[in-house]
């Protein structure tokens, strides 16, 4: 030991470094008055390393990107950045220590172009005014490396979800951010653009930069991921090198329930023909005939532009349809509005609940409550008590977790805000349902409880038609599933009848 | 069999029993600091006076409110106010057998006001024109057409039994100085406003639906509410509302003229803000505008009777928006 050569010291020297943590967090803790969000937290974080944080919405998550990322004050604990200790009191200090965060909602200008949004607030100048040629033709070199093929003139707003989030990470990198939060990143990510991420974080891997990736999707943990933490109920109960674990025991850690438990399909009887479509077709989607009966889930696959939305929204009488039939419960019907399909008897939880589906400063009764007024009221005035009556049944009956019956429906999680979406229409009376995206940015748990509730839904002789991008979920609770391609129908399957391969390579198309 | 651990509370989005009471308060306490800096306020004949001026602003700020609720803004109230008191007088002076009884005017102005209503709504249901463009519009265009039909002329009203309504009273009781306290029959208008469309805003299902569109259009689309209609409904009580104002005008004043009410529509709005209504929607009440408006004409009246300067009264407006709006904004980030 006394006779290393200088070499060698300095090959320790640098080893000790690279295993050094770039971030350490030292017994995190926070609390929001009687709530424990994080409990005493004590995790590292390496240079270069992806690293995944699983947990359900309420788990802690997003409370420690919010410390991470100086929103938030923390409430006692240290974190040392290269050894350091830091405040992180303000999202200046994190952005300037090269800490950033890509949110599930872009916070970007959807009016500005797309060099414009690069630069924001870090804009490249010539003698005092903006050098706009040197900006697009960067932001554009940019693009074009990171294999986005967008164009840099192109305003914000014309590009997808997807595509934005991407700008949003583009803009992280080129701010030289060392520490990059990914929050649900491929939610509203096509397959292709999930893709171009991931190949951008391997690049950005392979510079030293250290990711951290929150997702519900575990598929996507496996493959891009190094190390996975699971927090639950604001503790930290596990730390896992990916190659050292599985989804069954990252699950089992998260909800102390087994893989089995969460999709949970009940034999219900199947009984006559709700809805049958002979080949509609409209804008967006041609020659689709599907049928849906009593009892039954008809699943709607397909990549994001298959035309699943479209049909529906031709089913449902946003944009009627222009040729084909349908026929309602032997009848053949002709539906032009929305109006007229929830007069039918069709009800639609929409995809965004936050644009479409709640009245966002409104108490959660006011939601729960909003299909029947008519049916609460006493002629032309509302009976408070039978009002007040049927919303504490109904989130009783959906076990919402909610302050009051008045409490806001902001302040409640995205799995409960997910299940005022549902919950309003189950007392209802409608035949048939469409679910459009029934669990995106829903937690493990309170999916099981969604799925729950779909599944009581059909025992009370209703048809369900569910959208959903998440194959696993629509694959073990369809009976039916419909692939859609291209505007059309690809394929259909009865309950499992073709492995996820086989239904993946009818969507794509290869 | 409701479960008792779901706490009661009143619902969000209307105005919490809370803030009613704190205007209430603040107008109490505005009249007793009133009180006792001169000796001319709590008189009998200066309240029933400030009831008497209140009166149209209130009835103005309760029927802007609905359209407040449903996130539009109704720009020409007081333009409509001014038309109809000339509609009015037009209708009285003429000699149109029925419809120059006060029954037939009065009923043929308020259908007046509810098709004006009604072609807002249109603008802003069929023609998709931003509310505020569309009421910006007819607020100039209205003056415009009465000034076209009574060539600038005012009209005055010879039907002694219409303007006196203006000065009756009804019901009344002792006034603290050992006067008797009349109600200002005007001020009774207001009630006879505002318990109907309280009772409509609060207790029926159209109510709800105000406060729906106001919140998220789409979702209340998609959730069975018909927007067309309910949106109909927030400007034809809008519209109707100031063309009642329109009427008590020209009872009180005498004469028809179109280019009264000038700036009434800003005073109505300001009355329902510090009210507690919200002008992003979703937010509002019928008592809430009430005692606002109250509140500013007191602020009018007090200033008159201190000889204050009367830009001052426009200062002292300016701010307290500010500060209702400010404590509101407040009250809105804890929840």
């Amino acid at each position: 030991m006394t006779n290393m050569t200088a070499a060698e010291t300095a090959a320790d020297a640098v080893s000790a470094l690279a295993d050094a943590p770039i971030l350490t967090l030292e017994k995190l803790d926070k609390r929001f008055g009687a709530t424990h969000a994080l409990k005493a937290v004590d995790l590292s974080f390496a240079e270069g390393e992806v690293h995944a944080i699983v947990g359900e919405n309420g788990a802690g998550k997003s409370t420690l990107i919010k410390l991470l990322t100086g929103v938030y004050p923390r409430s006692s604990g240290e974190v040392f950045w290269r050894g350091k200790p830091v405040a992180l009191a303000t999202p200046y200090e994190a952005i300037n220590l090269g800490i950033n965060a890509v949110h599930q909602e872009v916070v970007l200008c959807p009016h500005l172009t797309v060099a414009a949004n690069i630069f924001l607030g870090d804009e490249e100048m010539r003698g005092g005014l903006l050098d706009h040629r040197r900006m697009v033709r960067d932001a554009q070199r940019l693009l074009d490396e990171l294999g986005f093929a967008l164009p840099a003139q192109a305003l914000l707003s014309s590009l997808t979800i997807g595509q934005q989030q991407l700008i949003a990470t583009a803009r992280a990198e080129r701010r030289g951010a060392r520490f990059l939060i990914f929050d649900e990143p491929t939610a509203y990510l096509t397959r292709q653009e999930t893709a171009s991420l991931f190949k951008l974080i391997r690049r950005l891997k392979a510079k030293g930069v250290t990711i951290v990736y929150i997702s519900h999707r575990m598929e996507e943990v496996f493959e891009i991921c190094d190390r996975v933490s699971v927090l639950r109920d604001g503790a930290l109960v596990g730390s896992r090198k990916v190659s050292e674990t599985n989804e069954a025991d990252l699950i089992a850690l998260m909800i102390n329930r087994t893989i089995e438990q969460i999709y949970h399909k009940e034999p219900v009887a199947i009984g006559a023909t709700i809805l049958e479509t002979h080949k509609l077709s409209g804008d967006g989607f041609h020659d689709v005939s599907i049928k849906v009966r009593e009892g039954e889930i008809v699943g709607l696959y397909g990549l994001i532009g298959a035309g699943r939305s479209e049909f529906v929204q031709g089913l449902f009488g946003r944009h009627p349809a222009a040729s084909g039939r349908i026929v309602w419960q032997g009848r053949e019907v002709s539906i032009r509005s929305e109006r007229q399909a929830m007069d039918l008897g069709i009800a639609l939880a929409p995809e965004s609940r936050r644009d479409q589906g709640l009245c966002l400063n409104m108490g959660v009764g006011f939601n729960i409550n909003l299909p029947i007024f008519k049916r609460l009221s006493f002629g032309p005035l509302i009976n408070i008590r039978r009002e007040s009556a049927a919303a504490d049944v109904q989130m009783r009956d959906v076990q919402i977790k909610a302050a009051s019956r008045a409490a806001p429906v902001t302040s409640l999680s995205g799995g409960n805000q997910q299940k005022v979406v549902i919950g309003k229409w189950l007392n209802h009376g409608a035949k048939l349902f469409i679910f459009d995206e029934p669990t995106v940015g829903v937690d493990v748990g309170t999916k099981a409880e969604i799925y729950r509730l779909l599944a009581s839904l059909l025992k009370t002789g209703t048809g369900v038609i569910m959208i959903s991008s998440y194959l696993p979920e629509v694959y073990e609770l369809s009976d039916t599933l419909h692939v859609f391609r291209g505007g059309g129908l690809a394929a259909s399957h009865a309950y499992k009848d073709a492995s996820h391969e086989t239904i993946l390579t009818e969507a794509i198309g290869v | 069999m409701s479960d008792t651990n779901i706490p009661r509370k009143r619902a969000v989005g209307r105005l919490d029993l809370l803030t009613g009471l704190t205007l209430l308060a603040l107008l109490l306490a505005m009249w007793l600091a009133l009180s006792i800096e001169t000796r001319t306020f709590w008189s009998a004949n200066n309240i029933s006076n400030l009831l008497r001026q209140g009166a149209m602003i209130a009835i103005l700020a309760i029927g802007q409110t609905f359209v407040i609720i449903t996130g539009g803004i109704d720009l020409s109230v007081g333009a409509i106010a001014g038309v109809i008191s000339m509609a009015v007088a037009l209708l009285l002076q003429s000699h149109l057998g029925i419809a120059s009884s006060i029954a037939g005017a009065v009923t043929i102005s308020l259908a007046i006001g509810v098709l004006i209503g009604m072609f807002h709504a249109f603008g802003v249901v069929q023609m998709g024109l931003p509310p505020f463009i569309m009421t910006l519009a007819t607020m100039y265009a209205l003056r415009g057409l009465g000034l076209l039909i009574s060539n600038g002329a005012s009209i005055s009203i010879t039907n002694d039994a219409f303007t006196n309504f203006s000065r009756s009273s009804f019901l009344g009781f002792p006034w603290t100085d050992g006067t008797w306290f009349a109600i200002p029959t005007l001020f009774w208008m207001v009630v006879v406003v505002a318990i109907p469309l309280y009772i409509l805003l609060n207790h029926s299902r159209w109510g709800r639906y105000l406060f729906a569109i106001g919140s998220n259009k789409e979702a209340a689309r998609l959730s069975g509410v018909n927007v067309k209609a309910v949106t109909y409904l927030a400007y034809i009580v809008s519209g109707l509302c100031a063309a009642f104002v329109g009427i008590l005008l020209a009872m009180r004043i005498g004469i028809g003229n179109p280019t009264q009410g000038d700036g009434w529509e800003l005073q109505a709005i300001a009355s329902s803000v510090i009210g507690g209504t919200s002008l992003f929607g979703a937010v509002g009440s019928v008592h809430g505008p009430l005692i606002g408006s109250f509140i500013l004409t007191t602020i009018n009246n007090g200033a008159n009777l201190l000889n204050l300067n009367p830009f001052w009264q426009r200062i002292i407006t300016g701010l307290l928006i500010i500060l209702v709006v400010y404590f509101d904004t407040l009250r809105q980030r804890k929840r």
